[in-house]
């Protein structure tokens, strides 16, 4: 993160239910008088799909840095354009905790998670537990969860490997692109057991062995142990990754989906600590949220 | 480090004279004849062997990376110490002062004390918080070592510890403060050298309750000193607590039966075995 950012986040760790309180106001400002935004990122339109296209137009002409292996070189300090994902991937007015976004599905079109009818009602019920989302309690996020974080990430490709350093909670995830196969089915993890190959310039990484815990974020969209999620990784310019990733899981949805956002490179980022367990106030700030929010309700 | 006081025996070089010495001994008990008294085993022959030739990356450095972890039980106790409760005995790793102690100021020898009296409830691995540097490399979990021209990563499945260490130069923050340091990495010959500041207060280096002060400075050393074995040594300055710099040195074996490593999610297990370690849950 680079200096100011790291200012941001203290205040943001010293007390979030204020800045949850912020994240309301600025809510209702929104809803009054719109902030100006940028309309174009890298001179395509910002919007996903509209994005999605234009960029992929450029990726064909794109002469992608490449790393003494030949593939492209992805080095360095990025952060997710924006962190969506991480609130809800669904389009919507923004909630409580839960900033309004455009959502980030690219399929199906109609912008919505394809839940099965039980799982519906489970994120439904979710969503007023905001204080149950394990990342709250330090959990690795999982993907792609954790690529559209409020923090950036370092990406570094020693031989045969991608490798992601999250500044977050010092979560990593080694991908290893040799063409080995998951682990054994019985082995079941938070961030999944990711292998990467290249199709192209394009980085592949197809992750399974998730145990079903992690949420997909912070409104409640939940997973299982039959989550199956594959990522792509696709250079458009020196500055810009386009991040999709498909999930497919029987348990929970009736059929895959597909999420997209840009990354981009953040050339003054630099790798702080964020020791989440060890400074966990959270648990504590999110009874004083649920309590909060159940005020709210009763209004 | 300054000087080396107790050698640390080459674990590999002796296994290889000891193979030298069994294989001379069944030579000469094949060669001798049966109406002649048996000699006594020709001595292993005792010339220099050459240095171990690590692989290496394109730019000539020595190539770390593997999955490597200790054999040994420094996590528990750098000092040489008896078996005890939950605790296996180790001949210790300090290696300078050359009696294996640690270097105490008089007044910092009485919260060693107080740590050892609390250490099952106050070490900081009860509280599965992060381990810190240098207790990182010496955990009983695998860590896997990641490098390339400009820098090295060194992961630990404990809590999904990363260190990174940018081998290029890099502005330090005034005052940073952490639980796994700041580190920076450069190389001295074939010796990969980690200097690392911007410590918090609050990491031990073992369950013994050995400590340190925010002044703490830790300069470690890894070595590639055999196909299997990096050599690594750390030496820790902290004029707050210790009379004089004092070092550790022990090697890191590769894990040849493993591929990657794996998750451990410490107070994640606490929670869900209904031990949080911090906090009360919102329900209750």
């Amino acid at each position: 993160m680079n200096r100011q950012v790291a200012a941001g986040l203290q205040i943001f760790f010293i007390g979030r239910v204020v800045a949850l309180a912020v994240l309301v106001a600025a809510a209702h400002l929104r809803a009054e008088e719109p902030i100006p935004q940028p309309r174009t990122s890298g001179g395509c339109p910002v919007e996903s799909r509209a994005f999605y296209e234009c960029a992929m137009a450029q990726a064909k002409t794109f002469k992608v840095p490449r790393t003494a292996e030949g593939r492209p070189d992805f080095q360095g300090f990025w952060r997710s354009r924006n962190n969506g994902i991480a609130y809800d991937v669904e389009p919507g007015p923004g909630s409580f905790s839960v900033p309004p976004t455009a959502g980030e599905i690219i399929d199906p079109a109609d912008k919505k998670i394809p839940y099965q009818p039980w799982a519906v009602a489970k994120r439904n019920e979710l969503r007023t537990k905001g204080f149950e989302d394990p990342q709250g309690h330090c959990a690795p996020s999982g993907a792609p969860r954790k690529n559209n974080t409020l923090f950036g990430w370092r990406i570094i490709q020693p031989k045969g490997y991608v490798t992601f350093l999250y500044e977050s909670m010092h979560d990593y995830r080694i991908i290893p692109t040799d063409g080995r196969k998951h682990l054994p089915a019985s082995i079941k993890t938070w961030h999944g057991d990711p292998v990467g190959h290249w199709e192209g310039d394009t980085l592949v990484v197809d992750s399974t062995n998730f145990n079903g815990k992690p949420w997909l974020n912070e409104a409640g969209e939940i997973t299982s142990h039959a989550l199956h999620v594959v990522e792509r990784f696709t250079p458009v310019n020196a500055n810009t990754i386009i991040y999709r990733a498909t999930l497919t899981d029987p348990i929970v949805y009736t059929r895959p989906f597909t999420v997209e956002v840009q990354l981009n490179r953040d050339p003054e980022g630099e790798m702080l600590e964020v020791a989440c367990h060890e400074d966990n106030q959270d648990l504590a700030h999110m009874k004083d949220v649920k309590d909060a929010g159940v005020g709210l309700e009763k209004k | 480090m300054k000087s080396a006081g107790r050698r640390l025996r080459p674990p590999l070089l002796s296994a290889a004279a000891f193979a030298a010495a069994l294989l001379a001994a069944q030579v000469s008990a094949d060669q001798a004849a049966p109406q002649t008294p048996a000699r006594p085993a020709a001595p292993a022959r005792t010339a220099t062997p050459p240095r171990y030739a690590p692989p290496r990356l394109a730019n000539g450095k020595p190539d770390l990376q593997g999955i490597w972890q200790v054999r040994n039980t420094a996590n528990w106790n750098l000092q040489a110490h008896g078996g005890s409760y939950k605790t296996p005995a180790g001949l210790g790793v300090v290696v300078d002062p050359p009696d294996g102690s640690i270097p105490y100021r008089p007044e910092a020898l009485v919260i060693k004390q107080k740590n050892w009296t609390g250490r099952e409830a106050e070490d900081p691995l009860e509280k599965c918080y992060l381990a810190g540097v240098p207790r990182t490399m010496y955990l009983p979990y695998p860590l896997q070592i990641l490098q390339t021209e400009t820098e090295v990563a060194i992961l630990s499945e404990y809590v999904h510890t990363w260190r990174w260490i940018p081998l290029t130069p890099l502005d330090r923050y005034p005052g940073y403060e952490s639980w796994m340091g700041d580190p920076r990495g450069r190389w001295d010959g074939d010796t990969l050298v980690v200097e690392t500041v911007g410590h918090n207060d609050q990491t031990w280096f073992d369950h013994a309750g050995n400590f340190h002060s925010d002044a703490l400075t830790v300069i470690e050393r890894l070595t590639r000193t055999a196909a299997d074995v990096i050599t690594y040594e750390a030496t820790m300055t902290d004029p707050k607590v210790f009379t004089r710099p004092w070092t550790i040195r022990m090697p890191l074996y590769l894990h040849r039966d493993m591929d990657r490593i794996l998750e451990n999610e410490c107070y994640i297990y606490a929670e869900e075995a209904g031990k949080p370690i911090r906090g009360q849950h919102p329900n209750e």
